[in-house]
């Protein structure tokens, strides 16, 4: 009978011993597994688009049951940022059919800002602060979301993390990426149900979004002219001229009436008819015309708008002013008529030009 | 969220935050926190993560001149190359794509004018041409593996894009063979898809696959590590056009008429002998640009081949003229551009911008302000709107004389695998990727 109970005892703990033996290298084994996978599985991306964009708002919003009427507003906007070029729309709709399943909804850049948050910021709190069982519901998810069902062989029973990891993703079957990636936002929202907010104002930052719409990390950049400011610039210039440069019809009327000359000049001798042909306002310079404007105005280099209409290629000004008389042959400062100055073929300017001979 | 988060646009805001959250992370590892560290990192640290994992010059080490100049990582054996491909989301495949086939460079030109690069306001977007990428893509030499497309299993519609093409390089007196980076594109659609990073694996794991480890690519964001840092300048030549696309302003104080008078250039260049390159003009165009580059820190190694395909001028494509000594038909001077238009989003009156972008340019008897003044002009006659070029090799010493303005966009160089002890001024680079 001792004898009996001597050997259960030394067999219970030898169990005891290589149980504790097993785990111990499993601990060591996989320690190093999981610091690989947590590179491997949170592999961090070299894409710049990485903040969460307004579009994600209108996502988590909708998971956590709000307003459909946001999802709405996003996608009128996400609209407009690509519509500015009709046709590309109208050839894209055609063939919509195609993007089936494929593109990327409102729901996957929801998840993406998600894993995001899970990867960067709350990785080692999640570790202290949730439960391991939820921490492997949300590889599981990660893994559906992006991978698909599991295909992957079962680690050995010692890797007991790997195996847990594997038995969580495993588990969720064929479940569709969509109700993944779903499940995923919501255990993040319950988590830190405030993961998101200001994170939007963040990134709505014009450099991001111009970003994430240009969508690139490398290759070219379009780059267009910065504004200066002329500085030397010391012109003097009435309201009048700033109507007449503006279009603004009512205003300049209202300044005729007032009595202010039509003939008004600036400090560069230009009158309101040089200011209103050279932004290319026909219907203000027919109105300045109309009121006793001088079309033959010279300005402090010798130029008369219609020499204004010809170097900024004006044809429908230009025209209007020969047909007011305006003079095609006269010189400016540098000698040059505005017949001289005209580049294009604009046959009325050549005969109007041989009339005035 | 306090009230110190209310200026999130904020660099050094942001490092006091972090600062400031770490001494709580021990008793307290509050939501607050948590969310404050994530949208931190979301802008800076998160962006570069992917980047420190890679062999490139980190900013850790900026300053560092202890670390050896040269590759980062020594080149490991071919047996030990991943040899599949890395894996896509379900959805997609990889293509390779045959860009001598009409049919296929139309798919990747149609993709990259719909979803390439735009400018910050979204109102142009590069449209390379098909002749141009069938050009850019196919230099001596080059690998048809290198040109990566990732389809829609199902509709087979081509959905991203990434390339690389061989190059030499030479950094201070080592000439590398590089892949030159370019033409990565993912759909508008595909966006959050997290295509690009798989995509920048798998066309490293095809360059390695050719025994090639080094890299050089351009971007318009600051990664770990610029190589160097340069700047668009742009000489406007139809100002008209230009203003009323919104690519430049017409200040409330200029009018019109002075602006057009201001760009207005000579209907034919100037200097005697100035010509159209021809192909008989490859060897001393070699010659003239291989002592010229000879002078810059990191630059292109071109021998008479690439200078063949880099240089001959092709029809709305590149661009490049020459002068010939009238005496001594010596060819003394060069200059090229390559011609890269834009579609113009939402104008009723313009749908394209047409820019050339200076490309490579020797003076040695003509001044340099009348050879490239002779470039513009050729560019005009073209009917270009706009001459683009950046600070790189001698270009400053032309830029504002010829009435070029300064540009919105800075262009960062950065070599893959490679690390320079600093960075070079951009007048020490003598290198343009397309």
């Amino acid at each position: 009978m001792g004898d009996w109970a001597q050997l259960a005892q030394s067999v219970i703990l030898g169990l005891i011993f290589s149980y504790l033996l097993a785990k111990l290298i499993s601990i060591v084994v996989t320690f190093k597994e999981d610091n690989l996978s947590l590179t491997r599985h949170h592999d961090p991306e070299p894409e710049l688009n990485l903040k969460p964009e307004v579009d994600s708002r209108g996502r988590i919003e909708s998971s956590t049951g709000e307003a459909d009427s946001v999802i709405a507003e996003q996608g009128s906007s996400r609209g407009d940022s690509v519509g500015g070029d009709s046709e590309e729309e109208v050839e894209e709709e055609e063939d919509d059919d195609d993007w089936e399943g494929v593109e990327s909804t409102e729901l996957d850049e929801a998840f993406s800002a998600a894993t995001l948050f899970v990867t960067t910021a709350a990785s080692d709190r999640l570790s202290q602060k949730v439960p391991s069982d939820v921490q492997q519901q949300l590889y599981g998810l990660y893994k559906i979301a992006t991978e698909g069902p599991c295909t992957a062989p079962q680690p050995s029973a010692l890797k007991i993390t790997a195996r847990a990891k594997w038995q969580a993703w495993q588990k969720l079957g064929a479940m569709p990426p969509e109700e993944a990636m779903e499940k995923y936002i919501e255990i993040v929202t319950q988590l830190y149900p405030t993961w998101l907010d200001g994170g939007v104002k963040a990134g709505s930052g014009s450099k991001d979004e111009a970003v994430s719409n240009t969508g690139g990390t490398m290759g070219p950049v379009f780059s267009s002219l910065v504004y200066e400011e002329e500085s030397q610039n010391e012109l003097k210039i009435d309201a009048i001229h700033e109507f007449a440069r503006e279009g603004e019809v009512e205003n300049l009327l209202k300044s005729i009436e007032s009595g202010i000359q039509v003939n008004a000049r600036d400090s560069e001798g230009r009158t309101p008819l040089h200011w209103a042909i050279d932004r290319g306002h026909l219907e203000i310079a027919k109105l300045l015309v109309d009121k006793k404007a001088d079309v033959n105005a010279k300005d402090n280099e010798g130029q008369t708008p219609l020499h204004y209409a010809v170097v900024c290629d004006r044809e429908a000004i230009a025209e209007f002013l020969v047909k007011q008389k305006a003079n095609t042959a006269s010189k400016d400062d540098d000698g040059n008529s505005p017949l001289d100055l005209c580049e294009s073929d604009w046959p009325w300017l050549r005969d109007s030009a041989k009339q005035t001979d | 969220m306090g009230d110190e988060n209310s200026n999130p646009g904020s660099l050094e805001e942001k490092a006091d935050q972090v600062t400031e959250v770490t001494p709580f992370a021990g008793d307290d590892a509050s939501l607050e926190s948590i969310v404050r560290r994530f949208q931190d990192s979301m802008s800076v640290e998160k962006t570069h993560k992917f980047w420190e994992t890679q062999p490139v010059g980190q900013f850790k080490d900026i300053g560092d001149t202890s670390l050896p100049e040269g590759p980062i990582e020594a080149a490991t054996p071919l047996s030990e190359v991943k040899q599949e491909p890395y894996n896509l989301p379900a959805a997609y495949e990889w293509t390779t794509c045959d860009m001598k086939s009409d049919e296929v460079c139309s798919e990747v030109y149609n993709l990259l004018k719909n979803n390439y690069v735009e400018d910050d306001e979204n109102m142009f977007r590069f449209n390379y041409s098909k002749e141009f990428l069938s050009w850019a893509l196919r230099p001596p030499g080059y690998y048809q593996s290198w040109h990566i497309g990732v389809r829609a299993k199902v509709s087979k519609k081509l959905v991203a894009f990434i390339s690389g093409v061989p190059a030499r390089i030479r950094v201070r007196d080592d000439v590398v063979k590089m892949a030159e980076i370019n033409f990565l594109c993912v759909h508008k659609k595909l966006r959050s898809k997290r295509l690009a990073p798989v995509m920048i694996k798998e066309v490293t794991r095809r360059v390695h696959l050719e025994n090639i480890w080094q890299a050089a690519y351009t971007a318009g964001v600051v990664l770990p590590t610029p190589v160097s840092t340069c700047q668009y300048w742009h000489r406007t030549l139809n100002p008209k056009k230009l203003i009323d696309v919104g690519f430049s302003r017409l200040g409330a104080r200029m009018t019109m008429s002075r602006t057009i008078k201001l760009y207005k250039l000579p209907d034919v260049p100037v200097t005697p002998g100035f010509r159209k390159m021809e192909p008989c003009d490859v060897p001393a165009v070699t010659r003239l640009l291989r002592n010229y580059l000879s002078q810059f820190v990191v630059a292109t190694d071109f021998d008479e081949n690439d200078v063949e395909h880099w240089l001959l001028p092709r029809e709305d494509v590149v661009d490049s003229y020459l002068v010939e000594s009238p005496e001594t038909h010596d060819v003394t001077d060069f200059c090229s551009f390559y011609t890269l238009p834009s579609t113009i989003l939402g104008n009723p009156n313009y749908s394209t911008l047409k820019a050339a972008y200076s490309y490579y340019n020797v003076a040695t008897k003509t001044t340099f302000l009348q050879l490239m003044n002779d470039a513009l002009i050729v560019a005009k006659q073209k009917g270009f709107d706009v001459f683009n070029a950046l600070d790189v090799m001698h270009n400053e010493s032309f830029l504002k004389e010829l009435k070029f303005g300064p540009g919105d966009g800075q262009l960062h160089y950065y070599l893959y695998n490679y690390r320079l002890r600093s960075a070079v001024k951009p007048s020490e680079l003598g290198l343009v990727l397309l």
